[in-house]
């Protein structure tokens, strides 16, 4: 008994850590001895068991407030990680180490396992492409992609690190000159590496989503369309064994490898900086890096523990990465300006009479933030894309006119400038027809797709309260239903905020294969910069 | 090896305390030890931090307090003004401080010769490729053909005959970032003593190297800030990430000595001809800073201690017993050794090289 409760006091610490907090800046709380305070991605929530077992063995316990890479490498870069953590543990520090303020403040790491990014794809279809039986380079992955011979899911390059890692990894792969990126080879790059991403027909801001996702529609629980395999990391793909196992493919021209560095903050106290240590000496232990091999399927980084046989390929080649922020940067710019399959995204806005004041203003900064007015480098990759087909659908005791704006690569200002006006222009009153004007922005999909199907196609949904208008859920669930599939499939992110109602809100969510994002307790502006990720 | 100081700078060792107690009820009173403060490149670390060598120092009255830090940045951003003594990696770097601080005298206690680990797969492919030479009695990197192969650009699959590292991507050494890090300024100064036919030392040899040079780093793309990274990578990721690392003789020692089992057998050292040697370069600040130099030039202990973390130390036979004692596939000497640049040349190339990022 006694044994059983020292894990269940440890996560009601953590909890009490997070709740009571009232200061943002410090979501983990004040420095603490025998604490780490840890600004880390999210997919190092799998290392729970392992760090319960370092607590107990070495009295250091960590306290882990999640983010994205992007997102982290500015709170280090700004000086407000400094703030509330000790140390930051991202898949990989290569991103901050190429911001010259975040990489300042960066003290030592210690790099505590490893998994390369990688493509899997059902048995079945490594076969059909004739790759069970030899080894496939990027170039002949971005043919097979280009003609529709397989499809994946990859995460979004600027909200996680999977996409970004892949991202870098198939631009290096693909340019033949064999050396670090700059502007010119992706430029040159660009036509094989838009064959590549033709075949991304899912989009996620988070690993986890992106899997859940991946399993729904290949169940046919989601009325999405399936999708046949997914670019993730080694690790994830290994433990993705819904509906069936996947049979990865390493790229015989190399990957991208993500190096989990527990990186101490240089702002650190003398007592973070011994529990760091103390830490990191126990994670490289022989061990507990075979655990962590065991359970996260994710390769140990001490060469006294040998590979496990479900590691298919042992030695991986590792291309390089860039060597400027302006070289990364501009790749991700492309890949959404240029490079993926353009985003289609309706805004279905309540504009009642319950929005005004705080409210209304807090929807039109949310959409002049995605207009390039966020400065922020996240922001810089939030805004609305090149070649994107953005809808606004206000509504209110019905639906408003719908106002369509498609942002060209070249120039996007004044379309930019467009949207910020109508956006700044929208004034709340009347009633909440929530349904009947969700049902409308079908109208206007249907017409934009029967002209350019091929679009990552998504709707946000975003009211503040109840239904006042006749038609309710239950009937727009018979309209939903008989769709046909090429709408019924576009994924709904309603967006919770103020009174809405969380059910109907979550069944909507559900039937179309989307995700709720809770603005409750934040702002409209930080859940619609989430949701670009999936858009 | 870092540039970034605050790190460094927070961390103190207290060494000594537990000692000077220990020690003292052997002399029948406790012994005062006298407090002397460093700054040092963090590669010498581990051994002030060693107990066997806080010992030694109280035997002899002394307490050695460390801080580490970059030995470039030692040179140039540290205030020293607290300390007894500076322990930076390199030659340049203790030249420049000496200047700067008018010390009469430097000692260089130890060194290590710039290496390149690699493994026998790629020992082959190279020796085919003219990069890998039979030197005298020991396997040498000509850093003349290397520069050859890399100014075209050569990728590892366009080897003739390479079937066993066929990776896309260019033939070049990994190394850690010239804007940061003390072994690439190191690296730096031999690839420029070969690309100009001689060591460096006026403008117009400089502007003649940097195309050449700097592609050897632009190249790699991006690259990390201290040289224990890359070696780390070498030993767990092995040959497909770093097939060909630049290292100290020091880490590769270090790591046999300890005998954990981390160099395996098919891994390789290769000594670059020409060489560098990282010269160890005490700068005396203060008086008690000068017997800590006194102390490690000519203290055996100290010598014999410092040879198990693998550095040479002035009197050769500390090292050759190691290599004796652990089989160490390491020469005794090196033959093709070659001065590093003035401080400032070396600085400015390097500065050269950084705007390109």
């Amino acid at each position: 008994m006694t044994r059983r409760l020292v894990p269940a006091l440890a996560v009601l610490a953590l909890l009490a850590g997070c709740s009571d907090e009232a200061d943002p800046s410090r979501p983990v709380g004040d420095a603490t001895p025998g604490v780490l305070r840890v600004l880390a991605g999210s997919e190092l929530a799998d290392l729970q068991p392992v760090l319960d077992d370092a607590a107990k063995a070495t009295g250091v316990s960590v306290k882990f407030s999640f983010t994205g890479t992007i997102e982290g490498a500015e709170k280090v870069a700004s000086g407000a990680a400094e703030q509330g953590f000790d140390a930051v543990w991202f898949s990989s520090n290569r991103y901050l180490e190429l911001v010259p303020e975040a990489q300042k403040r960066l003290g030592t790491p210690t790099k505590v396992m490893s998994s390369p990014v990688v493509l899997g794809l059902p048995a079945a279809k490594v076969k059909e492409l004739g790759w069970d039986t030899k080894r496939v380079g990027w170039a002949e992955i971005a043919a097979a992609a280009g003609a529709r011979k397989f499809t994946y899911g990859m995460t979004d390059p600027s909200a996680s690190n999977s996409g970004f890692s892949a991202l870098v990894g198939v631009a290096a792969a693909l340019s033949s000159s064999g050396s670090a990126l700059d502007a010119a080879r992706i430029d040159a790059v660009a036509p094989q590496l838009k064959q590549f991403f033709s075949a991304q027909t899912l989009s996620a801001g988070s690993s986890g989503w992106l899997s859940e996702a991946y399993q729904r529609r290949a169940r046919g629980e989601d009325p999405g369309a399936k999708v046949d395999g997914l670019v993730n990391y080694e690790s994830v793909l290994l433990s993705q064994n819904q509906p069936e196992p996947l049979t990865l493919v390493y790229p015989s021209d190399g990957v991208v490898t993500a190096d989990y560095p527990l990186t101490l903050l240089t702002s650190a106290t003398s007592e973070a900086r011994e529990a760091h240590r103390k830490l990191s000496d126990h994670l490289k232990n022989a061990d507990v890096q075979r655990k962590i091999m065991d359970t996260t399927h994710r390769r140990p980084v001490v060469p006294q523990v040998p590979l496990d046989p479900k590691f298919a390929v042992k030695d991986l080649v590792e291309l390089p990465f860039p060597g400027s922020q302006s070289a990364v940067d501009g790749l991700i710019t492309s890949y959404f300006d240029q490079l993926r399959r353009p985003s289609r995204t309706l805004y279905v806005l309540d504009t009642s009479g319950s929005m005004q004041g705080d409210r209304i203003e807090g929807l039109r900064q949310a959409l002049v933030g995605l207009t390039g007015a966020d400065e922020s480098l996240a922001g810089k990759f939030n805004r609305f894309h090149g070649r994107e087909q953005v809808t606004l659908l206000p509504f209110n005791s019905s639906a408003q006119p719908a106002l369509k704006y498609e942002v060209p690569t070249n120039d996007p200002r004044p379309i930019l400038d467009q949207i910020r006006t109508t956006a700044t222009s929208l004034n709340a009153s009347g009633g909440t027809a929530i349904y009947s004007s969700l049902r409308g922005g079908y109208d206007v999909l249907r017409e934009q797709i029967s002209a350019d199907p091929d679009r990552f196609t998504s709707i946000v949904l975003m009211t503040d309260g109840e239904n006042t208008g006749s038609e309710d859920i239950g009937n727009f669930q018979v309209f939903h239903q008989g769709l046909p599939q090429n709408l019924k499939g576009i994924p709904i992110f309603p967006v919770l905020f103020g009174e809405s109602a969380t059910t109907e809100m979550e069944q909507l969510a559900k039937m179309s294969g989307g995700k709720v994002f809770d603005a409750r307790s934040r702002s409209l502006t930080a859940a619609f910069k989430e949701i670009r990720g999936y858009q | 090896m870092k540039r970034t100081l605050g790190i460094g700078l927070a961390v103190v060792l207290l060494v000594g305390v537990v000692t000077a107690v220990v020690l003292g009820q052997g002399g029948g009173e406790p012994a005062q030890l006298q407090t002397v403060r460093g700054v040092i490149g963090s590669e010498k670390l581990a051994f002030f931090a060693d107990q066997r060598v806080k010992d030694v120092f109280a035997k002899h009255g002394l307490k050695v307090e460390v801080d580490p830090a970059g030995s470039r940045q030692i040179a140039t951003a540290t205030d020293l003004s607290s300390y007894d003594f500076a322990f930076p990696s390199s030659a340049p770097a203790a030249e420049k401080i000496q200047r700067d601080r008018k010390a009469a005298r430097t000692y260089a206690p130890f060194s290590s010769p710039m290496v390149i680990a690699t493994f026998d797969p790629i020992v082959d492919l190279l020796t085919k490729a003219g990069v890998v030479k039979a030197g005298p009695g020991y396997q040498t990197f000509d850093v003349q053909a290397y520069l050859d192969l890399a100014a075209r650009g050569t990728r590892w699959d366009q080897l003739p005959g390479n079937t066993s590292y066929a990776a896309r991507k260019n033939l070049l050494v990994t190394t850690t970032d010239p804007r940061d890090s003390n072994s690439a300024a190191m690296y730096l100064a031999i690839t420029s003593f070969v690309a100009n036919g001689g060591v460096v030392s006026t403008p117009d040899g400089e502007a003649k190297v940097l195309p050449a040079v700097s592609k050897l780093f632009l190249d790699q793309g991006y690259t990390q800030s201290s040289s224990e990274g890359p070696f780390e990578d070498y030993l767990s990721a092995g040959m497909g990430k770093t097939p060909l690392v630049l290292a100290y003789e020091a880490q590769f020692v270090d790591r046999v000595a300890r005998g954990d089992s981390t160099i395996r057998p098919d891994m390789k050292l290769l000594y670059p001809a020409p060489t560098v040697l990282s010269k160890h370069t005490l700068v005396p600040l203060r008086e008690p800073g000068d017997r800590i130099g006194q102390l490690l030039s000519s203290d055996a202990e100290l010598g014999r201690l410092a040879a198990t973390f693998g550095f040479r130390t002035a009197d050769p036979k500390h090292f050759n017993d190691i290599v004796k004692e652990k089989n160490l596939a390491v020469p005794q000497t090196i033959v093709d050794v070659v001065e590093p640049p003035a401080h400032e040349t070396l600085e400015r190339m390097l500065e050269a090289i950084a705007k390109q990022y």
